[in-house]
């Protein structure tokens, strides 16, 4: 009861806020390559395990690898800020929820919810000010974006012999996002706005191997193909420029043109990723285990931009991370050697689609674990460090700090038989 | 049992956290290269001006006028009573009761002073042939209305000081009429009849007199009471009692002076002249970008006058037919027919006018109506009888130009 209650007073703590980066404003926004609070501390892409031996939260291929069934939920709090600029902007939402359910130590499924990529944005420009027939004019831009593709996921996971198994995922992909463009002219505001909606939907197949084993080392081995079933499309609703004359952020009577016109646009084929990644995992008999991952992944849409505040957006993306892993020992008797400790360094280089510019992403990631309870109750913390940019005057530092809860239970797990 | 409720409720807090996440605001400073959205600005030139005259209406003035001043001269005025009276029950056919007895009507009118400084008789007539209209406020002037088809003189008068209370007065012009009127005012063979009626001075004088109209807000208009007394039964009857019919049309018919020099040479305005004023702007080609929104659309016009002028208010429109700008000339309608829907008004400050234009500017930019010009007249809030001038394209420096500027995406 004291843990449980530890775990309300740490959710309790937790600042509810949404930050923005500036590459969110680049297409569809960055997309997330972890999910589960684990999975965060040690930098991963989600393949090798990070939340119990044999076991990634974000591969169903492991999860037959689960005691027990779990609800799972991971929160995160960012912090985003320029290099150049004092302004820091916070973030905060789930990253992923989740339920798993093995079943007899070789089956398993599991549904999720997860944000994909986020669009949170809010920019400004300078004011600039000049002459226009004797009238001095100021102005300066404004831009606001938020809301993006989330993805709902049924999991199943098989096995495929004594030491392999694979995991399928289905991914519908669906959400909605809106900006709102501003120009500030002698402190009026015109205001654009766009709103987005998506449809779509996508699959993974992974993999998860044991290729050496002995008394001292295991050599794990991991793999995932991601393609696109249904590329998303959408409804772009964008409508006219209005004068907000009374300055409340929405369209009405006081303002400025009486009526505003909305052009709703379907467009197809906006998101379609595919994704190829691999992993290996070196276990040591001190539960010691070192890992390293890689994953190419590329955005196949035809239909490219849609309706960014930049006019450019993510087309590609290369990840290369590695870690180290020590799981916790629920039977020790030090409490420090029942903690999960993880730690990572990755790097993702992302390519700008139209300017082939390239945006790189360097982290550092840690984080811990506690089990507690007899039915494998787990609360996970990470943190994680890094930077992004395009060019050194664009250079963005983020800190992220998640927190997970996962609660078990038992279902569908084998019991020992009565005496 | 509590390991379930610890659940529930753990479950319940992550999702109220996942509902009320919000939003901090902090913009991050960027640079403004390659970012959406656009303020561009565009001057456009005046290519032709011009002004003309069509008979003055006066309709919408706070006064009535009567006399001469400055060379106008105002003719007679004409007022019409609604049909029913302020309390909205009564009309003349009340007076159609067997019960009833109309004994005397009176036209009421107040003086703008409050003191006499010089009288004059004035006389009363009406017109019993005119059906149910007789003049429209709007639309008569002295060139468009026959007053001989007003009756010979009901009623003469001349001012009254009036207390109000133990220190202010009032001045009134009260015209009596006897039965034989209220007999044809009652008649209800005419449908809805005009309850119409000419005030004149009965000799001309150039001396000007002012009386409150219709239209003056905190003021008294014209008036029409109706004396009248009741029978209860073959013997009893009431005292005599009354009811008031407010003025519902006025206007002073004016004849203007003849037009000067200035008046034909420049962008002249004027109510009591009849000056109005058309200004063709050269907007050829603009195109408003697609979802653009125009912050402002500003033809400026600069007074030529030599004292400094503030506070006149002038009204726009948008012609819908091409204008002649060849040369200064009258009309005895106004030719030039305007789109109501986008009129603009502003009012002059030192000497400058900027009227803004950008909800017509907006149609023509994405070309949804064509562009014949502007009319510029004076609001009907103003002095009728101040002329305005400002500068055309005759002018070197102070020529009238339309500056606009438009956001766009």
């Amino acid at each position: 009861m004291f843990t449980l209650r530890l775990i309300f007073i740490l959710l309790l703590m937790i600042k509810i806020v949404v930050s923005q980066s500036i590459f969110n404003a680049y297409g569809l926004g960055l997309s997330r390559t972890s999910y589960h609070t684990s999975v965060n501390g040690a930098g991963s892409i989600g393949l090798v395990p990070t939340f119990h031996p044999g076991v990634s939260m974000d591969n169903p291929a492991t999860w037959p690898g689960l005691k027990f069934t779990y609800i799972s939920g991971s929160f995160s709090n960012q912090s985003n800020g320029m290099k150049n600029s004092e302004i820091t902007n916070q973030a905060a939402g789930f990253n992923k929820i989740q339920f798993v359910v093995p079943i007899r130590d070789r089956f398993g499924f599991g549904i999720s919810v997860k944000p994909i990529n986020n669009h949170n944005s809010f920019f400004s420009t300078d004011t600039v000010s000049f002459d226009f027939g004797g009238k001095n004019l100021l102005s300066n831009k404004e831009f606001r974006s938020g809301g993006g593709i989330m993805s709902g996921s049924f999991s199943i996971s098989l096995p495929l012999n004594k030491s392999m198994g694979v995991g399928i995922s289905v991914n519908k992909l669906f959400g909605s996002s809106r900006d709102e463009q501003s120009l500030v002219l002698n402190s009026t505001y015109y205001r654009l706005f766009n709103i987005r909606s998506y449809s779509g939907s996508t699959f993974n197949l992974d993999f998860a191997g044991r290729l050496y084993v002995d008394e001292k080392v295991i050599i794990l081995a991991f793999a995932r193909v991601g393609m696109t079933n249904k590329p998303v499309s959408g409804t772009l609703y964008k409508f006219d420029f209005y004068e907000d004359t009374n300055n409340n952020y929405s369209y009405d009577s006081d303002d400025y043109p009486a009526n505003v016109d909305v052009d709703t646009i379907s467009i197809k084929n906006i998101y379609a990723p595919n994704s190829f990644s691999f992993g290996f995992n070196v276990g040591f008999k001190n539960n010691l285990n070192l890992f390293s991952e890689f994953q190419l992944w590329n955005d196949e849409a035809t239909n490219a931009n849609y309706a960014s505040i930049y006019n450019d957006q993510i087309g590609g993306k290369t990840h290369i991370g590695g870690g180290v892993v020590r799981f916790g020992d629920m039977g020790a008797r030090d409490w420090q050697d029942q903690i999960t400790f993880r730690s990572g360094l990755y790097q993702d280089k992302y390519v700008l689609r139209h300017t082939g510019k390239m945006l790189i992403e360097n982290g550092l990631s840690m984080g811990i674990g506690f089990k507690f309870a007899a039915t494998g109750n787990q609360i996970d913390f990470s943190y994680r460090y890094g930077s992004r940019s395009i060019r050194s005057s664009q250079k963005e530092l983020f800190q992220e700090f998640t927190i997970g809860v996962s609660l078990g239970d038992i279902w569908f797990l084998r019991r020992r038989a009565k005496q | 049992m509590n390991k379930t409720l610890i659940k529930l409720a753990t479950g319940l807090y992550l999702l109220c956290l996942l509902i009320i996440s919000s939003c901090e605001e902090a913009a991050i400073p960027i640079e403004k290269d390659n970012t959406p959205v656009t303020i561009d600005t565009v001057s456009f030139p005046v290519i032709k001006t011009t002004s003309y005259q069509i008979p003055p209406v006066l309709g919408n003035a706070e006064h009535l006028y009567f006399g001469e001043k400055d060379g106008f001269k105002y003719l007679y005025n004409l007022i019409r009573f609604d049909s029913t009276d302020v309390s909205n029950i009564y009309s003349f056919d009340h007076y159609n009761d067997s019960l009833i007895v109309a004994d005397s009507l009176k036209l009421s009118m107040r003086l703008s002073l409050d003191s006499i400084d010089q009288n004059a008789e004035f006389q009363l007539r009406y017109f019993p042939n005119g059906g149910d209209s007789v003049f429209n406020e709007t639309s008569t002037n002295y060139l468009n209305f026959d007053r001989n088809t007003a009756s010979s003189v009901i009623s003469t008068a001349v001012m009254m000081v009036d207390s109000i209370d133990t220190v202010n007065t009032k001045v009134t012009l009260n015209f009596m009429m006897d039965t034989s009127i209220i007999n044809v005012i009652k008649d209800t063979s005419i449908i809805n009849f005009n309850q119409s009626f000419l005030v004149e001075l009965k000799t001309e004088g150039s001396s000007e007199f002012k009386f409150h109209s219709s239209e003056k807000v905190t003021g008294d208009p014209p008036e029409l009471i109706a004396y009248f007394r009741q029978f209860l039964s073959d013997s009893v009857v009431q005292d005599t009692s009354y009811h008031t019919y407010s003025s519902i049309q006025d206007v002073s018919i004016i004849e203007p002076p003849a037009i000067t020099s200035l008046d034909s040479s420049s962008l002249a305005i004027s109510l009591a002249k009849g000056l109005r004023s058309l200004v063709m702007v050269d907007m050829e080609g603009w195109k408003l970008p697609q979802k653009g929104i125009i912050s402002s659309a500003e033809l400026i016009y600069i007074s030529s006058d030599s004292d400094t002028l503030t506070g006149y208010s002038v009204t726009s429109y948008p012609l819908k037919i091409e204008g002649d700008y060849s040369q200064f000339k009258s009309f005895e309608t106004d030719p030039y027919m305007v789109d109501v829907n986008f009129n603009s008004s502003s009012s002059v400050i030192e000497n400058i006018l900027k009227i803004n234009y950008r909800k017509i500017s907006t149609e023509f930019g994405r070309g949804k109506l064509t562009n014949y010009g502007f009319k510029i007249q004076p609001s009907n809030n103003n002095d009728p009888f101040k002329t305005v001038l400002f500068h055309d394209l005759s002018s070197s420096d102070s020529y009238p130009v339309m500056r606009v500027i438009y956001v766009h995406p």
